[in-house]
């Protein structure tokens, strides 16, 4: 479909949505910062325009709108044409409405959750940077400008995870956050460079609809792998996964944004973005396919012995966005679309309800928290089990429905082994979410209520209004969260401009799939809910698999050596010796040899005739001999 | 065209006068000596802006043009004159000097003599980047280099006379290939003439192209940072005092770039293109090797000193592509970096000027010390990672595109430097800035409010031509259409 020119509403509608996160940004940053409830009425607000112009253009949109495209030349080099503007069709107004829904609700969440800290006007300029990063990158029209936004995404998250960077935990998190994202953006890079040195034009609807044509198939390949791994670095895949467990290091609120709906959202939407592009070299998707399985699998069991509250969160995050690009991997756009749209709010959610908890009892710790008494926080609590049901895929909260599509897509490729290793994934999925829930439900000993331990804050912590603050964006993420899997058809008529693909219903799939998630619920049960329970998993008794699950497999510790020994130890080392000895003596050596030189020839003139004249004798005897010689 | 007004001769005269008045002045006269310098730097600056807008872009080509016979019987003209090319460059001067002789505003030892080398040295800078005549440009080139020696030696710290010396012997050793490339050409060419514009259009023999761009690529190759001529550059900058940090890392390392461009390209198209692969190795092992040993560095300066080197192996890159995007790249990346740069060293000197120390081991948490300082350190720390909407990260961009166009394996190998440099510069930020509170330092004031205003020029610079890069690239690719004709 040809795309149209904005009317001067809609443009200055997007244009808003787009912009008022960075002025949000500049004018707290550089001007406001230190009257606080000014900064927050400019951040709060800004985030809600932005958020009903999203939706505006979610709903208010005809439903068969062609893509809606504006674009200035932003940057001119020779070659390298950047436009700026945007491009609004079903796809980016989907994410633009979860983008702008979630920050706006993080950011009221925030009200209450970081009432007393020193740098919250600084929290608020970072979240509308963040913000305003990925509305851009989600609209935009180009892979160039989705590039600088991508990069600039990975900027924000630097600076909010680590946000509290006087401690050194906080500070090592967001570098690594950095640097890992940006080893895998080097292939983005260079993916890019392909593309537009082969196309000369990086405008998203042509890559989608003419690259196919236009290139060989290995070029298609390889230019789609190489931006893929971009979306390894950025979206957590293996082996680039390390850095997003960390990552939990920023202020809670932080997490949700992180992994719901920004940062590790961009890889899959980037994959989404370029489907058809992907969908040209099947030996791309199956890339896709497998690196998702196989982070699927390896998260999941991390999350299995997991203890800190958030890092259990943050490996079903990795886990859940392998399950996306599964989706996608195995051809099927809208289920890992859908599975992103549901996963945004139940991830969200998940995270926020902890973020209470840690607030409250001032740990991480899932049994601190059973035993500190967690479960009388009543809409923490029952918002954390919807939640924790979406993420089990339960019916009927919405993870089962957009889970159930991928195993459709998975369940329609001639290898049976993918959806093995989905449906395995769901169980263990199931385990993991249960487990968590039933050690904060059902705690061996509680503790008499005490307000002695508290996280940060606590002034605000008791406050009606940080109560509510941080209350109401939990019931409507809950409320998402149990309706939003009635809307799959919805969402896959719009997607598909109301032509959806048909798709091969498979009957047997859903009790199979609902069967392995209650088996999981079950072993959780046996292990940690019931009465008897033990309250450890069965795990505890295999100590070396549980090592290397709760080692993260060991990566972290590969790394760590590559970083120490190959990096540090070895370039670093060498480099600096070759120039402290070789160029730098090398050249001092030169500057020893002219001053021995002339100290040598400063013998000669030693004041003493009658040497002066037996040198010249003998040099003119010389030159008479080679003369006579010669002739 | 020929200027009506010679504001070209303002910009490069007005430091010239104001040093003539400092001479005059009494020694203990500190305030004159400084509000001299100031504002003759602001002379400079306003006029800079004024012919920065004036220069119209849609003729490009040289534009206020001042040309008067000075030596008929060797041919030396009395010649300026302004493109896409160096406009940008005289402007990072303008500004580079106009923030440093602001930022040095407390400086208490030899003021007189401090501002009077230090307006020496800017006279000879902004000759080279404005003569279009080879005679005019190298005598410039040599007293812009010369105040280096005093200035490092008097007033600067850490091994200075090392440092000082050690500079000076370099890149006079450049100057000596420089001056042999110029009678080189000045007699190969059979015109007896210096005047440049002549010159280029004499369409030199290949084999004299080939020997005349060796002698200007290693000769101001050497000032430009090229490796392995480069580690006079960090002991350099560890060595000086803030501004002449400033200017020498921000302006100075430009002129060897400079020169290699619009000199040994220029007149050389040909021996260019012969040498180009050479000139491309070097410049990837100086973007790698700059950046890994940067990572390995434990004082402040040096590891801006081996960023400096990565940053310029960027530049040279550039220029080796030969391509419309390449080079313009590389001359944005040098007005880039100049910027990025001049910030650093002028937050790492509050820094150093306050804690007396600038070991990384022995800072941290200086973030909750110095939150002013530690802002504008961060910034420019995240330009030179590459971060988008700031200044450089176009500028790389372009360098890398037309790099891994023209060179596939050495452009791979050039991006790789892009994770070790981010590595590098975070670890700094989060080793020296990021930690608890430094009760070492607790009593180390902040940057105070009016000097602010220097480093916010920077900063302000780096984010504005960060979010519109067209105002740069723009002019800048005028400028360089016409030179990247001559390799095709």
């Amino acid at each position: 479909m040809n795309p149209v020119a904005p009317s001067d509403f809609v443009l200055w509608l997007t244009l808003a949505a787009m912009w008022l996160p960075f002025i949000s940004f500049l004018t707290i940053f550089f001007i406001t910062r230190t009257q606080l409830a000014l900064s927050l009425a400019v951040s709060v607000s800004c985030a809600a325009v932005s958020l009903l112009a999203a939706w505006y253009l979610l709903l208010g949109l005809p439903a068969a709108q062609p893509p809606v495209e504006f674009k200035m030349l932003w940057m001119a080099g020779a070659e390298a044409r950047i436009s700026y503007g945007f491009l609004l069709d079903p796809l980016s107004r989907l994410m633009l409405c979860i983008v702008a829904s979630i920050s706006f609700l993080v950011q009221v969440y925030s009200l209450g959750y970081m009432a007393g800290d020193d740098g919250m006007a600084k929290y608020y300029s970072f979240l509308s940077l963040f913000a305003w990063s990925m509305i851009s990158l989600v609209v935009a029209p180009g892979l160039l400008q989705l590039y600088v936004f991508w990069e600039l995404v990975g900027l924000s998250s630097y600076l909010l995870i680590g946000f509290w960077h006087h401690k050194f935990s906080a500070s090592e998190a967001g570098k690594k956050a950095f640097v890992m994202t940006r080893l895998g953006d080097l292939g983005f890079f260079l993916g890019i460079i392909v593309l537009l040195l082969h196309l000369g034009d990086l405008s998203i609807l042509k890559l989608n609809a003419q690259a196919a044509a236009k290139l060989s198939a290995g070029l298609v390949t390889a230019s789609a792998v190489l931006i893929f791994m971009g979306v390894v670095g950025k979206s957590a895949q293996f082996p680039l996964l390390t850095w997003l467990p960390d990552a939990m290091e920023g202020p809670t609120p932080v997490s949700a944004l992180l992994h719901s709906a920004t940062m590790v959202a961009a890889g899959v939407y980037l994959v989404s973005r370029l489907f058809p592009f992907y969908a040209a070299s099947p030996d791309a998707l199956m890339v896709v396919l497998a690196i998702g399985t196989v982070t699927m699998l390896l998260s999941s069991t991390m999350a299995m012995v997991a203890r800190d509250i958030k890092q259990v969160w943050a490996f079903s995050t990795v886990s859940q966005l392998g399950f996306m690009l599964m989706g996608l991997g195995a051809g099927s756009y809208f289920a890992g679309v859908f599975h992103l749209t549901t996963h945004a709010a139940f991830k969200a959610l998940l995270f926020l309800c902890s973020g209470v908890f840690i607030h409250h009892f001032g740990s991480n710790d899932m049994y601190d928290i059973a035993r500190g008494g967690g479960r009388r926080l009543k809409v923490p609590m029952i918002t954390i089990t919807i939640a924790g049901a979406a993420l089990a895929g339960v019916f009927p909260a919405a993870g089962f429905f957009s889970k159930e599509s991928i195993m459709g897509a998975l369940a329609g490729l001639p290898q049976p082994g993918w959806l093995a290793a989905g449906l395995a994934g769901a169980a263990m999925t199931a385990y993991y979410t249960s487990r968590l829930l039933f050690v904060l439900w059902f705690p061996r000993q509680i503790a008499a209520p005490h307000h002695e331990e508290h996280g940060h804050g606590e002034a605000a912590a008791h406050s009606a209004f940080g109560y509510w603050a941080m209350g109401v964006p939990l019931l409507i993420l809950a409320g998402f969260a149990l309706v939003l899997g009635f809307f799959g058809d919805g969402i896959l008529n719009f997607l598909h401009w109301g032509r959806p693909p048909e798709f091969f219903h498979h009957v047997w799939l859903a009790p199979v799939s609902l069967i392995l998630v209650a088996c999981g619920i079950g072993l959780a049960w046996l292990e940690f809910g019931r009465k008897k329970a033990a309250q450890a998993g069965f795990l505890s008794r295999l100590p070396a698999v549980e090592a290397l699950f709760a080692n993260r497999w060991y990566m972290d510790a590969f790394y760590r050596c590559m970083l120490d020994y190959v990096v540090y130890g070895v370039f670093s080392r060498l480099f600096t010796l070759n120039d402290r000895r070789v160029v730098d003596g090398g050249v001092d050596g030169v500057c020893r040899g002219t001053v021995g030189g002339g100290w040598l020839l400063s013998f000669l003139q030693s004041g003493l005739l009658q040497y002066n004249l037996f040198t010249m004798v003998l040099i003119i005897a010389l030159v008479g001999l080679y003369f006579l010689v010669m002739h | 065209m020929t200027a009506a007004f010679p504001y070209l001769s303002l910009i490069m005269l007005a430091p010239a006068l104001g040093l003539l008045i400092i001479l005059f002045l009494p020694h203990d006269s500190k305030r004159a000596v400084r509000w001299v310098s100031l504002i003759s730097a602001a002379v400079s600056l306003l006029a800079t802006l004024y012919v920065w807008q004036a220069y119209d872009r849609m003729a490009g080509g040289l534009q206020f043009v001042e040309r008067t016979l000075w030596v008929k019987s060797l041919g030396i003209y009395y010649y300026l004159g302004v493109d896409g090319i160096n406009l940008p460059l005289v402007l990072l001067t303008s500004i580079v000097l106009f923030t440093g002789v602001w930022t040095m505003w407390d400086l208490k030892h030899r003021v007189k003599e401090f501002f009077a080398l230090m307006l020496l040295m800017v006279v000879g800078v902004y000759g080279v980047f404005l003569a279009l005549d080879l005679f005019f440009l190298f005598v410039f080139y040599d007293v812009s280099l010369f105040p280096m020696y005093p200035l490092i030696a008097i007033w600067g710290s850490t091994r200075k006379e090392y440092g000082a010396l050690k500079l000076t012997l370099y890149l006079l050793a450049g100057s000596a290939l420089i001056l042999p490339g110029i009678l080189y050409i000045y007699f190969k060419s059979g015109l007896f003439t210096f005047d440049l514009v002549m010159l280029a259009k004499a369409g030199l023999a290949p084999d004299v192209q080939y020997l005349g761009f060796f002698l200007f690529l290693f000769g101001f190759g050497v000032l430009a940072g090229l490796w392995p001529f480069h580690t006079w550059s960090p002991v350099g900058h560890v060595a000086a005092p803030t501004a002449v940090s400033m200017i020498h890392a921000g302006v100075l390392m430009k002129l060897g770039a400079y020169g290699v461009l619009r000199v040994g390209m220029y007149l050389c198209p040909q021996g260019l293109i012969d040498w180009a692969p050479l000139f491309a190795i070097l410049a990837t092992v100086g973007i790698v090797y700059g950046a890994f040993v940067g990572l390995a560095q434990t004082d402040l300066k040096y590891v801006i000193g081996y960023s400096s080197v990565s940053h310029m192996g960027l530049v040279s890159l550039g220029l080796a592509t030969m391509t419309l995007g390449g080079v313009s790249g590389a001359v944005f990346q040098m007005f880039a970096h100049g910027i990025m740069t001049a910030l650093l060293f002028s937050s790492v000197g509050h820094v150093y000027d306050s804690t007396h120390t600038k070991m990384i081991p022995e800072l941290g948490g200086m973030a909750k010390v110095q939150p002013r300082a530690s802002f504008f350190f961060i910034l420019a720390a995240l330009a030179g990672i590459g971060v988008p909407c700031l200044a450089s990260f176009w500028a790389e961009l372009l360098v890398f595109i037309n790099g891994f166009k023209v060179y596939p394996v050495l452009g791979t190998l050039a991006l790789s430097g892009l994770v070790v440099s981010a590595l590098f510069m975070l670890r700094v930020v989060q080793k020296t800035f990021y930690g608890p509170k430094n009760e070492k330092y607790a009593g180390c004031v902040d940057i105070r409010s009016s000097m602010i205003w220097p480093r916010a020029i920077l900063a302000g610079t780096i984010l504005l031509f960060g979010l519109l890069p067209r105002l740069m690239l723009d002019t800048i690719t005028v400028g360089v259409a016409p030179l990247v004709e001559l390799f095709k």
